[in-house]
């Protein structure tokens, strides 16, 4: 994933976002039908469930030069595959602790339960991820580092 | 040339003078209470008085990390994925107050790195061939030390340009080499008085002499090789190793590597990595077949290695004594055990 | 201390001369001060050798993961909480193992004595009376135990097996213990200070992975790190990348770890892995009220979960 070079001040995020299939996903393309407004700085990626979700995934996006990361799932007792968002949830919190502990920024990885009918949530949901990531700037500590030269 | 002292107040300017003369330096410095060997820039001034260090300085020679090329992953570049090697300045590098042992152990690197004859490694003899070395001597050898076994000693002077020994107040510098002789001709010192002499050579009869007597290894020859390798020793002796790699990675001797390549952007390196014969990876074929499929055959392989094939290919077991591995071993694997068993 | 090892011996023995297990895994005297080595005796005449004293530090039930066979095992407090846990994750079944339980006073440091002794070598430690007598070439220095104690057992609250068949020392009273007060200084740090001390006290790990194998509950067939397609974690001495080895094993522990301490006593280079490990312990028992292999029908915390689990972090 290539980075163009941009001066400070018109910096934009780059977001990532794991949706899942059933419900977030469902919510985005509500929000994307009904021509709701939301900043671009987001790039969906489909997962079947927020189970599925891997916290390798994060470090990997962050590790590659994702400002943010977004995982959006079911709300608790309507996942499509019964539990899998109960893990998800148990995951993420120990996951998101364990992040800023090391010293990953708060604010940088941000979890949601966005079901399909709240198009308006999601649109929302992105408009405060966007806004906070923007605020830490740059996520710049845990780049992998790049050789632009050979 | 006659042996010169350097006083201990002195090793600061000394040092300077020698990175005037363009040496990268390396030597021992405490870190959060431990030694290691590491360059030393201006500001950090080197220990000499400790044990020995934790990793050993064939990192000098042979970094745990090394870029051996790159190469571009833009395919609408006509060098895409052509390798191109990584340009590496040449600097002398000089060794400084690190120990006999591991001065002889660079010794047995050459012969893995540096094929007589044959073919050299290129990263590791740019860097080699213009090291120095100045060895400190140890005054007193630690309980673990067994370099006398592998045909060395506290002051030993195989792979050493200078040696140093400590007499308290400063260090008398003896040069070896020719390397030695051209590196202190140099350097403003003052020669050494006989008594200094004669003070650094009761210290050395002094540490040889308070040695434990040696053992020869030369005798795990004698067996039958194969038999050494179907014994069924090995089943026993592996039991409490939890194949992790500390003995191989603090070891000065042990030279395994992995090569891979890492995409980084538009472009990628080529690098090789430290190894470890007791992973279970190392072995393992593109194939899915693993010769040593367990913790036995890799146990069995670090020291077929260490102390038979090495011995019978080089004459010398792969092994300088440095004691390293039976200190820092979190189970208490002792070499100097398996040395034992296997010469009978 | 001789009282243990003697106990240790005699049931070994008995369980080998009644052929109740195959192999009785314990410790013998290591041949150098301050380590033992684990011993693995088949016979009463190799029962003899087995050994106790303050640096019983590793976690034997390392040695028990899908191990066939009947087997019996020396365990501390830790090392029972272990072994629950190895029961709950099916990697070995209880019906196999004989526990040895050994109620424990905690183990000694040897960094900590040695940096006491300052540069002089240690030949000998001889344990008596709540003093550690350090001996060696020019050193006699007797230290109080409680200062040369493993940092896991200075505010360990399971000192007595949770669980044993056959137990071999007086029970140790147990107490509350501030574990976490470290943990908390951590926390309050900015998020750019806290990247700079892990990053700091990890500056020196060499990936030599005693830290994962001496660990029980690390034994994945084929470790995170050594997967290629994808690649999470480099080869390289890149310091992101011993960080992230660093973040996700810690990871892969939590609810899971017992606190043991072997990671940090196999480390060669003194790291504090356990600063990451405890933190997600904190976490685990604020948020869920849940501690490791206390029982055997506990469930490990990620492995499970409540319908009304607290997300006060879910938007």
């Amino acid at each position: 994933m290539e980075r163009s070079e941009q001066k400070e001040e018109s910096w934009e995020p780059k977001i990532l976002a794991f949706l899942c299939n059933w419900c977030s996903y469902a919510g985005a393309d509500l929000a994307g039908v009904s021509r709701l407004q939301y900043p671009h700085n987001i790039r969906v990626i489909r997962i079947p469930c927020s189970g599925r979700m891997n916290p390798a995934f994060i470090v990997a996006a962050l590790r590659n030069g994702i400002d943010g990361v977004l995982v959006s799932g079911c709300h608790p007792g309507d996942c499509h595959y019964l539990s899998g968002n109960y893990f998800a949830r148990r995951k993420f919190t120990v996951f998101k602790s364990l992040l800023e502990y090391m010293g990953i920024e708060e604010g940088r990885v941000h979890f949601s339960w966005v079901s399909a009918a709240e198009g308006e949530k999601f649109a929302q949901v992105v408009r405060e991820v966007t806004e906070k990531v923007k605020a830490l700037g740059p996520a710049r500590n845990y780049v992998k580092e790049r050789i632009e030269v050979c | 040339m006659n042996a010169k002292i350097l006083p201990k107040a002195n090793v600061s300017g000394f040092l300077g003078d020698l990175r005037n003369k363009g040496y990268e330096i390396w030597g021992p410095v405490e870190v959060d209470g431990a030694v290691d060997i590491m360059p030393l820039d201006g500001n950090a001034s080197p220990v000499t008085e400790y044990w020995n260090s934790r990793v050993s300085p064939k990192a000098m020679v042979f970094p745990q990390s090394e870029r051996m090329f790159v190469f571009s992953v833009d395919r609408s570049r006509p060098d895409a994925f052509i390798l191109k090697e990584v340009e590496e300045p040449r600097i002398g590098r000089l060794a400084f107050a690190i120990r006999p042992c591991d001065a002889r152990a660079f010794g047995i690197l050459d012969k893995v790195f540096l094929v007589q004859g044959a073919w050299k490694d290129p990263y590791y003899a740019r860097k080699r061939e213009s090291m120095v070395v100045m060895a400190l001597g140890c005054n007193s050898p630690c309980s673990t030390c067994f370099c006398h076994w592998t045909g060395g000693g506290p002051f030993s002077r195989e792979g050493v340009d200078v040696m140093m020994t400590d007499l308290g107040g400063g260090f008398l510098l003896e040069p070896v080499t020719d390397k030695g002789k051209e590196l202190l001709a140099g350097i403003d010192l003052s020669g050494a008085s006989p008594s200094n002499v004669e003070e650094a050579k009761r210290l050395q009869d002094a540490a040889t002499t308070a040695m434990e007597e040696p053992l020869d290894p030369s005798g795990i020859r004698k067996r039958p090789l194969l038999e050494m390798f179907g014994d069924s020793y090995w089943e026993r002796a592996h039991e409490a190793c939890i194949k992790c790699g500390t003995c191989t990675y603090l070891c000065p001797t042990c030279s395994c590597f992995d090569i891979q390549d890492e995409v980084r952007g538009p472009c990628g390196i080529r690098g090789r990595n430290w190894d470890t014969c007791m992973f279970p990876l190392t072995t393992l074929h593109a194939s899915g077949h693993n010769p040593r499929p367990t913790g036995k055959e890799r146990f069995r392989q670090r020291f077929m290695h260490k102390l038979r094939y090495f011995l019978d290919d080089f004459g010398t077991i792969m092994c300088v004594g440095c004691g390293r591995c039976v200190q820092f071993c979190p189970v208490n694997i002792d070499i100097r055990e398996i040395i034992r068993e296997l010469r009978g | 201390m001789e009282k243990i090892a003697e106990q240790i011996r005699k049931e070994a023995s008995r369980l080998l001369d009644s052929e109740e297990v195959e192999v009785v895994v314990g410790f013998k005297k290591g041949t150098i001060p301050m380590v033992n080595r684990p011993w693995f005796a088949r016979t009463p005449e190799e029962a003899k050798e087995f050994h106790w004293d303050g640096f019983c530090n590793l976690n034997l039930v390392n040695y028990l993961t899908k191990r066939k066979g009947k087997v019996a095992v020396v365990a501390k407090g830790c090392d029972s909480r272990s072994l629950v846990l190895h029961f709950q994750e099916h990697q070995v079944t209880k019906d196999q193992v004989v526990i040895l339980g050994v109620p424990c006073h905690g183990m000694l440091d040897r960094r900590k004595l040695q940096r006491a002794a300052g540069r002089k070598e240690i030949l000998d430690v001889t344990e008596k009376d709540g003093s550690v007598v350090l001996r060696g070439k020019e050193l006699e220095l007797v230290l109080p135990r409680e200062e040369a104690l493993q940092h896991c057992c200075t505010i360990c609250e399971h000192r007595n097996p949770v669980i044993a068949d056959i137990v071999l020392a007086p029970e140790v009273e147990e107490r509350k213990t501030d574990r976490f007060s470290d943990i908390a200084d951590i926390e309050a740090k900015e998020a750019h200070e806290r990247w700079n001390f892990f990053r700091r006290i990890l500056s020196t790990c060499i990936r030599c992975y005693a830290c994962r194998n001496a660990c029980p509950h690390c034994y994945c067939p084929e470790c995170f790190v050594d997967c290629s397609r994808p690649q999470w974690v480099g080869k390289s001495q890149d310091p992101d990348d011993v960080f992230t080895f660093h973040l996700f094993r810690a990871f892969h522990m939590a609810g899971r770890c017992t606190d043991c301490g072997s990671c940090e006593r196999a480390c060669p280079m003194g790291i504090p892995v356990r600063l990451l490990t405890r933190k997600l312990e904190k976490e685990i028992r604020e948020r869920w009220g849940y501690e490791v292999g206390l029982s055997l029908e506990g469930i490990p915390p990620l492995a499970t979960y409540r319908p009304d689990d607290p997300q006060d972090f879910i938007m």
